[in-house]
């Protein structure tokens, strides 16, 4: 039995709470062995696709691994998703799911700002017991992140 | 040592003037106001790469000193810079950040311009038959445009030395690198943090401060002595760094670079920098080449625009490795740009409204190691522009 689009639902968000609350381990047990995480994003200056981060699981595993080491932004980040679309090929093949996501900054005192705006492109492995990602573009509808983040959108 | 009280506090430190500057720099208004008609209105400005602008026609919007510009290939291969403000009524011509264009019309009265920035027609000319107003007469302000290894430079004042005076040699530390290499541009962005431009430049010239950076630690600090750093200091401000090495298997998740293909006449581990007064800086680690700009918002904003470097016509996996080793380090969710915008806006939270009254700028390893002649050579520069120096800038 395939997974319901309900339980596809609940994987962005679960995603997105992972990142929100540093919990990187459940983050990538979201994930395919053979997951592609990327930032896209298009430059009008350079009118030209650009890519900001581009990682198999592996590596985003260390990535996130090494983010407590870091010199990071002060206070959180807060994910906001809503799924727009979740388009299925046939009930095992995998699912194409569009979500638009904003991301705040809360600062150490308690204002917010809008970090990033953008749509997650995700295909989902629907086959299994329960969904998992294959791969996520992160494409980014704006383009200044301030300071930026060492924690991925 | 006991903590000090405000008297001790407030006394200049025992120290030379240019071994250490005064808070003011970074929020007096009036100096603020200053630094942009001393310096940012009178320095050769890198604005572009000439990839971006590769075809006749091709067109960028950038803005310098609080000038809009518009940078063109015209037809006959030039790339020639206009101030981006229309003759007619002061409305911005060129609105993109980049494109095409044989032409630009003005929105508000369509007064048309060509890339050589003739105004080349206007809407019911006769309605001016009785002035002296004739289109011959009205084009843009043409701004003085020089290219060197395929990096475009401005200056906004007429009567400014030529690009290679200004430059004094300075990016001659890539000699080996950018006469054999054509170069594209990957990357860009912008970012704008709450910062004055001068604590983020100093991220950049301040070799100190390494510590700070998880990745360096790993990766730079152990690859090699610190006496094989050469720091040298130019006319104008300029400083180039030499002799840092990376091993950048070090940092958990990455990979040896032994087998990347680098830019012509480096190594996998060699690290240059070449950061240009004011505030315009060239990197090269190896495989990939970054450029930032650092342009004055206001005293307590500064802009940041950011450059990623590799190979034109490479193979599209050498270019997704250059790409992927660029994001390593630079871009918005690399690791160590990142942490170089925290530290500006840290210091602006003390600097910003006054609370921190100096800095020292005074370790001196005779160019080596984690010298502070960079910082020094910036803020002599900076105090010449100025007329005042950057220990005291102001008399009280
Ligand atoms: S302001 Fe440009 S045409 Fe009038
Ligand atoms: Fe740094």
């Amino acid at each position: 039995m395939s997974a319901s689009n309900d339980a596809v639902r609940e994987l962005i968000y679960r995603s997105c709470r992972c990142l929100d609350t540093h919990d990187f381990d459940g983050y990538i047990a979201l994930c395919a062995p053979a997951f592609r995480y990327r930032i896209t994003v298009y430059s009008p200056e350079l009118r030209k696709e650009m890519i900001w981060l581009n990682h198999d699981r592996d590596r985003l595993a260390a990535l996130l691994a090494a983010v407590p080491r870091h010199l990071a932004r002060l206070g959180s980040l807060q994910r906001n998703a809503t799924v727009y679309t979740i388009e299925r090929d046939g009930t095992e093949g995998p699912a194409r799911v569009t979500s638009a996501f904003s991301v705040f900054n809360i600062d150490n005192e308690g204002r917010p700002s809008v970090f990033a705006v953008g749509h997650y492109h995700d295909t989902v492995d629907v086959g299994g017991e329960r969904p998992l990602l294959v791969a996520r573009n992160a494409r980014l509808a704006s383009r200044d992140l301030g300071i930026g983040s060492h924690v991925p959108i | 040592m006991p903590s000090r009280s405000a008297a001790t506090w407030e006394r200049p430190p025992p120290l030379p003037d240019g071994h250490y500057v005064s808070g003011r720099v970074y929020h007096d208004e009036q100096i603020f106001a200053e630094e942009r008609e001393h310096i940012f209105r009178k320095v050769w400005h890198f604005v572009c790469h000439e990839s971006e602008v590769a075809e006749a026609f091709d067109f960028r919007t950038v803005e310098r000193a609080d000038v809009p510009l518009l940078v063109v290939r015209g037809e006959d291969g030039h790339i020639r810079t206009f101030i981006n403000v229309c003759s007619h009524r002061g409305a911005r011509v060129a609105m993109e950040p980049g494109g095409n264009a044989r032409t630009f019309t003005c929105f508000y009265h369509h007064w048309t311009y060509d890339t050589e920035g003739s105004c080349v027609s206007m809407p019911r000319p006769e309605g001016y038959d009785h002035t002296p107003i004739r289109k011959e007469d009205m084009g843009l302000r043409e701004v003085k445009t020089d290219v060197k290894w395929g990096f475009v430079f401005v200056n906004l004042d007429d009567d400014c030395a030529p690009l290679d005076d200004f430059l004094g040699g300075a990016l001659d530390i890539f000699d080996r690198v950018l006469p054999n290499a054509e170069l594209e541009v990957f990357h860009y962005h912008r970012a704008e943090i709450d910062a004055n431009w001068k604590a983020y430049q100093e991220t950049i010239v301040d070799l100190y401060h390494e510590f700070m950076h998880v990745i360096l630690r790993d990766t730079q600090m152990p690859a090699a002595s610190m006496d094989d750093r050469e720091m040298r200091t130019y006319a104008n401000g300029h400083v180039t760094i030499a002799g840092l090495k990376a091993d950048y298997e070090k940092y958990v998740g990455w990979g040896h670079r032994d087998d990347s293909t680098c830019f012509p006449g480096l190594e996998p581990d060699d690290a240059r920098f070449a950061p240009l007064f004011p505030a315009q800086t060239f990197i090269t680690r190896g495989t990939v080449m970054r450029i930032d700009t650092v342009q004055p918002v206001t005293a307590h904003k500064c802009l940041i625009e950011s450059r990623g470097l590799g190979l034109k016509g490479e193979s599209p996996e050498d270019r997704m490795m250059r790409i992927d080793q660029h994001n390593e380090y630079w871009g918005p969710f690399g690791r160590n740009v990142t942490e170089d915008a925290f530290a500006a806006e840290g210091c602006e939270v003390s600097f910003g409204k006054g609370a921190a009254l100096r800095g020292i700028i005074a370790r001196d390893e005779g160019g080596k190691g984690q010298c502070d002649s960079g910082l020094r050579g910036f803020w002599a520069e900076w105090s010449r522009r100025m007329g005042r120096p950057a220990s005291h800038p102001t008399n009280d």
